[in-house]
């Protein structure tokens, strides 16, 4: 191979506050390869690419680009030296028509002298960033494009009656009409159906033939075995493997983007009481699009344990959770709580049913109340703080400051606006409102996203205390080590399905597996 | 009661951000308003000192002057409440001139028509005028939360045209409809029973209770937004419906409350304006405090008791452009200006506070 790479990041780090997203990663790309980045959410994968399409500069590192030292301080630079990304929501204008789009992203560019010189054939289509648009020349160009690498799109239909796979390929020849030789896909296949995928593929196949380099970005491990030439793995902002596909086994990889170092828990015995507290049948969800986010899900949460579902973000967990407070709607199955079936908000509420969402800023908290607001935003509390109807400022203010010593908010003023908390802090006062309400099911949602270990470990804590009271727990968290450490039954979520994982504990290749939709080979 | 805890619902923190939310903004709105009307003025060719000298001597020249602006402070008060409960609450009532003039003309149709049958006594004719008033001006903000709730129909739209709808069913009842006086000379209602008329504290002067129990609800409606169960849940459903849903709050009965609510007080409003001032209700028997009211409830930054100040505010410049046009020539309609102008910097500042709030949160 060629020592001269299209694309070369050399130590590149990445900070946002304290936390370091993007940890001295080194990052070769040939020319004419499809480098697949695997990594659990949070491993920096996307900070990663949106360092190299120019949204974030990085605190540290070198950038070359066909071995010419570069620095690329906004999009538009790095479009202009051939850096096309494709986002995993479309950035396209859903009233114009695809010629349309396309002549709208090429007449930023067209113009742009630093960019003409560079791009050989935008020469061509100068005329279209003229002050009148020339609808005939537009439709030309995009002709053109979707002829060349084969991509049948009509370029006078408005993009907002395409499938979400024609947007794609609008999005991908809005790249190729400014000649990017780079091509960064996010998540690409994660909106596509399987035949989608399938032209998908032709379509990376044809961009590599004409010596085009594509990163693409993926929790699928079976696609990215079929169509990279190299994988790198990310974990925790760090660079653990890089290697050609193949090398490296599925389970292989599963490790490395899960790691095996488990810190222990202190987890004492627990009689699981075989009574439901909890009980689903037959489940069905529709999401905001209307398509199946929860697909027939049967399972039961009993007293005395903590039932963990794990799973990539975005597989359906949201809208399982919400499902079971009554927040959306259900298309078929019932739910039952202490063996009563749900009948909304209200009524799951008061059957002592606390919920820690995934959402914290819109669900968890009201930004623009206090902190004793906010300590008390479930309707269990109000018989505490109220004496008919009428709010006890007193009693407010103790438990308020009861709250904030047990779990150690910080600034401890009930009085300050939530917002001004820091993320981990309005997390724990999401935390602490919902178990002072001693619940009988606490549904809680990456209760430990955004705290920091100490923190972290306090909210694992109250968690065991819940199910060492004998009450239960269903914890739907993306950290994989969360799920194993504190679950006693063990569910997988992966588009929708839940699978009962639980005789797979121990494995965490086979859980890897599970989570990114595959079946488990046998010798596992 | 602990006033400036109220104002921001908590008690404990004194900051620079509470004084300058609370005073200096405000202070900057009106100096900046004032600013800008002054040079409206000049270049129309007036001495605007001497014009404001006219203003606030007939504002504060006299106990007529002050009782005066009392008076005409008080429909800014109520629709301004009206505006502030639902604004605070997540809802866009713009419909509070619509719900004042139902409420009047309930009111009339009560005290020119119904209260004949009744015993001949204000123990008995003045409660059921003004319970007649708060149903129908409630009942028009319930319109509008049924269509919101059941078919999404935004209510900024929809109150609107309910004011269309109000203005136009009052000149229908007063001009040829059956409200009209009996003579038929003019387009008004037969004046109110004298039992249904609210009495006045002096003989010379047009103070009314009315104004005592417009201040009275401010309080209540402070209360009961920052220190009830039933508050607190109006004001989780406004600020953050997806939080209060979660925490168990109903969406759609808080938004039918608040609706109810708002259209209530601006009902009332218009009743005590009636039963207290007019002699008949007329065709034009607004001019627009409802739509006064939303710079009315924003400068007061959406709080109840604030709203008294600012009402009170609203009241002097309507008092003090009679003062500016009988002594410096003005035209009254320099006071629609200038609350327009207001309005135009409260929105300003509402947007620039906005913007702080975003970037510190980022």
């Amino acid at each position: 191979m060629e020592t001269e790479y299209i694309l070369e990041l050399k130590n590149v780090s990445k900070t946002f506050g304290s936390l370091l997203a993007v940890d001295n990663i080194t990052f070769q790309l040939q020319t004419g390869e499809i480098h697949a980045i695997l990594g659990e959410n949070g491993a920096g994968k996307s900070t990663l690419m949106n360092l190299i399409y120019g949204l974030y500069k990085p605190t540290s590192g070198r950038f070359f680009i066909s071995g010419q030292e570069k620095q690329l301080k906004s999009p538009r630079d790095a479009i202009a030296n051939g850096i096309g990304m494709v986002h995993q929501h479309f950035m396209l204008v859903e009233n114009l028509t695809v010629a349309e789009n396309i002549a709208l992203y090429l007449s930023h560019f067209a113009k742009d002298k630093r960019h003409s010189h560079q791009i050989e054939p935008l020469s061509r289509y100068n005329k279209i960033s003229q002050i009148r648009f020339k609808k005939d020349e537009a439709i030309r160009i995009t002709e053109d494009l979707s002829q060349k690498y084969d991509m049948t799109v009509d370029p006078r239909a408005p993009v907002g009656s395409l499938s979400v796979g024609l947007k794609q390929r609008v999005e991908i020849l809005k790249a190729l009409s400014v000649d990017s030789r780079i091509l960064i896909l996010d998540e690409p296949t994660a909106v596509l159906s399987p035949q989608e995928v399938k032209s998908f593929f032709q379509i990376l196949r044809a961009l590599q033939d004409d010596n085009r380099s594509i990163i693409f970005i993926s929790h699928k491990m079976k696609e990215v075995l079929e169509i990279s030439d190299r994988i790198t793995v990310l974990r925790n902002g760090k660079k653990v493997y890089c290697g050609k596909t193949g090398e490296l086994s599925p389970q292989g990889l599963a490790r490395e983007m899960l790691g095996s170092e488990l810190t222990d828990i202190q987890k004492k015995k627990s009689t699981v009481i075989d009574e439901p507290v909890l009980r689903i049948s037959g489940l069905s969800v529709k999401g905001s699009q209307e398509e199946i986010a929860v697909n027939n899900v049967s399972m039961e949460t009993c007293r005395g344990e903590i039932v963990g579902v794990a799973g990539v973000d975005g597989n359906g967990q949201k809208e399982f959770a919400e499902s079971i407070m009554g927040l959306l709607p259900i298309t078929a199955g019932t739910i039952q709580i202490l063996g009563k079936p749900t009948i909304n908000t209200q009524d799951i509420r008061r059957n002592g049913v606390a919920y820690v969402p995934e959402d914290r800023q819109t669900t968890g908290i009201i930004g623009t109340f206090s902190i004793a607001e906010n300590l008390m935003l479930n309707i269990s509390h109000f018989e505490n703080v109220a004496t008919h109807g009428v709010i006890d400022q007193n009693i407010k203010y103790n438990t308020a400051e009861n709250m904030i010593k047990t779990y150690d908010i910080r600034p401890p003023h009930p009085n300050l606006s939530v917002s001004a908390l820091s993320g981990g802090n309005q997390q724990k006062v999401v935390i602490a409102r919902e178990l002072s309400t001693d619940p009988e099911l606490l549904v809680a949602v990456n209760p430990t996203r955004g705290l920091d270990i100490s923190a972290a470990q306090f909210v694992h804590q109250a968690l065991l205390e819940q199910r060492e009271s004998e009450k239960s727990v269903l914890l739907i968290s993306t950290e994989l080590d969360e799920v194993l450490q504190l679950s006693d039954r063990l569910y997988v979520m992966s588009r929708g399905n839940l699978i009962e994982a639980t005789d797979y504990k121990d494995s965490i290749e086979a859980i890897g597996l599970l989570m990114l939709g595959e079946s488990i080979p046998n010798e596992l | 009661m602990n006033y400036s805890s109220m104002l921001e619902g908590n008690s404990h923190i004194k900051n620079w951000p509470h004084l300058k939310n609370w005073v200096v903004l405000p202070l900057l709105i009106l100096f900046c308003a004032f600013l800008t009307n002054t040079i409206v003025i000049f270049f129309c060719g007036y001495n605007p000192f001497r014009a404001y000298l006219a203003a606030l001597d007939v504002i504060f020249g006299s106990p007529r002057g002050i009782g005066e602006t009392l008076v005409k402070s008080t429909p800014f008060l109520m629709t301004g409440l009206s505006v502030a409960i639902a604004f605070r609450c997540g809802i866009w009532n713009i419909g509070a001139e619509g719900q004042f003039l139902v409420g009047a003309l309930a009111a009339t149709w009560f005290g020119t028509k119904l209260a004949a049958y009744l015993p001949h006594t204000a123990w008995i004719g003045i409660p059921i005028g003004i319970g007649f008033s708060i149903v129908a001006g409630g009942m028009c903000g319930v319109i509008a939360a049924v269509l919101k709730i059941t078919r999404g129909v935004n209510e900024v739209i929809s109150t609107i045209m309910l004011n269309y709808i109000a203005i136009n069913l009052v000149s229908a009842m007063v001009d040829g409809g059956p409200l009209q006086e009996t003579s038929e000379t003019g387009p008004q209602s037969n004046p109110l029973y004298a039992w249904v008329k609210l009495p006045r504290f002096f003989e010379a002067h047009r103070i009314h209770p009315g104004i005592i129990l417009a201040v009275i609800l401010a309080v209540v409606l402070t209360y009961v937004l920052f220190r009830t169960t039933f508050g607190y849940r109006l004001r989780a459903v406004g600020e953050g419906p997806e939080a209060a849903q979660a925490a168990g709050i109903s969406i759609t009965r808080n938004t039918l409350y608040v609706f109810f609510l708002s259209g209530a007080l601006a009902g009332l409003g218009g009743a005590i304006e009636l039963m207290a001032l007019a002699p008949h209700l007329t065709k034009n028997f607004s001019p627009g405090y409802g739509y006064t009211a939303i710079a009315v409830a924003l400068l007061a930054r959406l709080n109840p008791l604030a709203t008294v100040a600012s009402a009170l505010l609203f009241g002097a410049l309507t008092q003090g452009a009679f003062g500016m046009e009988a002594e410096v020539g003005i035209s009254g309609k320099i006071t629609w200006m200038m609350q327009a102008i207001i309005l135009m910097f409260v929105v300003a500042a509402t947007s620039l506070n906005y913007f702080q709030t975003k970037r510190h949160s980022e």
